[in-house]
């Protein structure tokens, strides 16, 4: 690695922007990056243990509170809400105030965000385990913690709203659009799916019933993806991409139109998740259609992102930073092309209730969220502790840990899920099923499992080379001030 | 793409400038063709194609019924045959509720002293074929019909009745 292109982090001169007297509140920020690889690390270690546990069962220990049935939920709340909630915040306060010149609307609110967050975080993780849970995919915490998200979460959004109203410009930046529709969304979503009848401290009863409760079960849980794994990251996108680059965004247009079509078209596409059920075939087919249409729109996203890397291929080959964001948005095209493929109902029909569903969703979740999150991070850190990054080839490092882990994760699946699939599918001559007993499927995958653990365990590895550098960079030396970058380790 | 110009509001955004290129032309045609293929698939199923969940499943069944070779009868009696027969049925069916070999978990053990409806190959047949309903063991005639029943009946009576 040589020493032609400046340092991006930690110097605002060298991105021509312009030193500024407004004091940022970058406590929080510091906050939200220390919690987002804290629960990351234990999320993606509880993850690995169900990955554990499913080729060989008796890592549960004999104890109920470390089978999977509990340590699952455990995972995904840990994984979507303090991971990825977490680097959102984190890169929300950083981005947003920078946007608006302007410090956060109140202090007070955003240490009230951070603290109430934490603390619901450490509530789930000792109710879920204890077996508390109100038995809907990612809505499990029961009603006294819905109503601290909620409660949390209207305080967040009167500091965001409020920093909207006091900010030094008047553009508002595609970003803070993104970052607008996860607060309002995420809101509206959150409050509808949980309403429900308490009957303990610890136990309550939804308002709606049967298949209207699964219609609004999915109507949130697909949404939760659009809204907080999707376009709050594109928000992150938005900013850090050009900030890494150093490059002009490629088009405001496109940047807008993306934007209006992706919120209008995700909303509808919830019944997607209940192809084939009791659901009315119309609602399905609704499902179906916006969901494909959501395909161009979302890959929009990821040309403007890969597009506005474009001046910026030549550094391609020797900075990280440019090949996480690189692979994060390839890896929302490939997510997004599945999703639509998988709402058809011929192809649903192999793909559900297999681990195509979870290879999908790893695709997302370690290939896009994961690889975004980190690419932000490793931008904020030098940024805000105004330190010079410890080692550019540990991110290298971390960049093909994370790579390999990703594909390790997510072929074994596909193969999995592709599959099981067939072997239910599969009739004799009489139309019974050749695979009558559902263990007979299960064994074929076991193999399989172990290489997705393989594949977890890389992953996981590659966050720990992260914490470990972004620690050395942290206690390391000050950011030199001019614009004359040091030759990397 | 050389002639590109910037917005020119970096200032406004904490010095990130924008271009303003149109959206590539294959985007736009892929954008377009979802569209037509939503209207033609919500079409194909509710306007022109009347197509409905119930209706398939139906379709498919007629389908299978006629595909299938009519069922040879298969008298109730314990021939290799039948309970080699019988244990593919009990693979397929039954080891959930009774376990692979029989020794019972949610249903009874099967291959031990005690019957709670009679050992013999006709009582035997008859709670399968009938279920008993009040305490979760399905009536299988309807489901898999006479020829299976009579086969597992075959298998469950051979295994209970090992020396
Ligand atoms: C859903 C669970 C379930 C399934 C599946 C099931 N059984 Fe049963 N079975 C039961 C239960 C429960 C009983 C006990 C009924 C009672 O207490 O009267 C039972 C009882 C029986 C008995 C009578 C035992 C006795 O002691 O008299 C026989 C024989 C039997 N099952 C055979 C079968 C066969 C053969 C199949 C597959 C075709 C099958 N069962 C599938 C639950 C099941
Ligand atoms: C080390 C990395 C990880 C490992 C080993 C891992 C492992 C697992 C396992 C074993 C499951 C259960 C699958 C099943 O039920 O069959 C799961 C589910 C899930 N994980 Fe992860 N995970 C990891 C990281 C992540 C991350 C970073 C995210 C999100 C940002 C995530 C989100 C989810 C979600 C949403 C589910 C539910 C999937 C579904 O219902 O289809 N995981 N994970
Ligand atoms: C255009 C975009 C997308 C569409 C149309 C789409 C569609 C789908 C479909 C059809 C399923 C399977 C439902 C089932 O059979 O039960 C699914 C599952 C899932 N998808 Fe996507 N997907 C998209 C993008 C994404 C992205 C980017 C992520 C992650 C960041 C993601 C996360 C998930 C998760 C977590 C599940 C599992 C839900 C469950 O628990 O069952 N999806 N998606």
């Amino acid at each position: 690695m040589t020493a032609t292109h400046p340092e991006p982090a930690g110097n605002a001169e060298a991105q021509g922007r312009a030193p500024s007297s407004v004091a940022y509140d970058d406590w929080i920020v510091k906050a939200f990056v220390v919690a987002t690889l804290l629960w990351g690390f234990v999320g993606m270690l509880v993850g690995i243990y169900i990955a554990l546990e499913l080729p060989f069962w008796p890592a549960n220990l004999d104890s109920p509170y470390l089978t999977f049935g509990r340590l699952r939920p455990l995972h995904t709340n840990a994984v979507i809400f303090a991971f990825a909630g977490n680097v959102l915040f984190a890169g929300i306060y950083h981005s947003m105030q920078r946007l608006l010149k302007t410090r956060m609307f109140s202090d007070a609110l955003s240490q009230i965000h951070f603290w109430g967050w934490q603390l619901i975080i450490v509530a789930a993780a000792i109710t879920l385990p204890l077996g508390l849970s109100q038995g809907k995919e990612y809505a499990e915490l029961i009603w006294p913690l819905d109503i601290a998200v909620a409660v949390i979460w209207v305080v967040f959004a009167v500091n965001f709203f409020g920093t909207i109203a006091i900010r030094k410009v008047k553009h508002l930046y595609v970003a803070i659009w993104f970052y607008m529709s996860m607060v309002l969304t995420i809101a509206m979503l959150h409050i509808v799916n949980n309403l429900a009848l308490p009957a303990t401290l610890t136990r309550s009863y939804p308002i709606y019933a049967g298949m209207t409760d699964a219609l609004v079960q999915w109507w949130y849980g697909h949404n939760a993806v659009g809204f907080l794994l999707t376009t709050p990251f594109l928000g992150l996108m938005y900013y850090y991409v050009p900030k890494t680059a150093n490059r002009p965004i490629f088009s405001y247009r496109l940047s807008i139109i993306h934007f209006w079509a992706l919120v209008f078209l995700y909303i509808w596409t919830g019944p997607h998740h209940l192809l084939w059920s009791g659901l009315p075939d119309w609602v399905q087919t609704l499902g179906v259609v916006f969901s494909v249409m959501l395909w161009a729109p979302s890959w929009a996203g990821m040309l403007n992102g890969l597009l506005t890397l474009r001046g910026a291929w030549t550094r391609l080959r020797n900075d990280p930073m440019i090949k996480l964001w690189v692979v994060a948005l390839t890896f929302y095209g490939m997510s997004t092309f599945e999703g639509p493929l998988m709402s058809i109902r011929d192809v649903n029909s192999l793909s559900h209730f297999t681990d195509w569903t979870v290879g999908h969703t790893h695709s997302g979740a370690l290939g896009w969220v994961g690889m975004a999150a980190f690419a932000s991070v490793y931008y904020i850190v030098p940024d805000i502790w105004k330190k010079k990054l410890y080692s550019r080839d540990l991110i290298n490092l971390h960049f093909w840990l994370g790579t390999a882990g990703i594909v390790l994760y997510v072929v074994p699946l596909w193969v999995a899920g592709i599959t099981q699939g067939l072997m239910w599918k599969d009739l004799d001559a009489s139309g019974n099923l050749v695979h009558g007993a559902f263990m007979d499927t299960v064994r074929v995958l076991l193999p399989l499992y172990w290489l997705r653990l393989l594949g977890g365990l890389l992953y996981l590895g590659g966050l720990v080379v992260m914490i470990y550098n972004l620690v050395k960079t942290v206690r390391g030396e000050a950011a030199e001030p001019a614009a004359v970058p040091a030759p990397a380790k | 793409m050389t002639d590109e110009q910037v917005l020119g509001h970096a200032d406004e955004c904490d010095g990130i400038e924008e271009f303003d290129n149109p959206s590539p032309t294959w985007l736009n045609l892929m954008f377009l063709g979802t569209f037509v293929y939503a209207i033609f698939y919500f079409g194909w199923w509710h306007v022109w194609g009347n197509r409905s969940q119930a209706a398939l499943y139906d379709a498919q069944v007629a389908a299978a019924e006629a595909a299938a070779p009519p069922e040879a009868k298969v008298a109730l009696e314990v021939t290799p045959e039948t309970v080699a027969a019988g244990q593919k049925v009990y693979t397929a069916n039954c080891q959930g509720c009774h376990a692979a070999d029989l020794t019972g978990a949610t249903g009874p053990n099967l291959v031990d002293e005690t019957w709670i409806h009679g050992g013999a190959l006709e009582e035997i047949q008859q709670v399968i074929a009938n279920g008993v309903a009040s305490k979760g063991m399905p009536g299988w005639k309807p489901i898999i019909g006479e020829a299976k029943v009579n086969q597992v009946a075959a298998f469950v009576y051979d295994r209970s009745h090992q020396p």
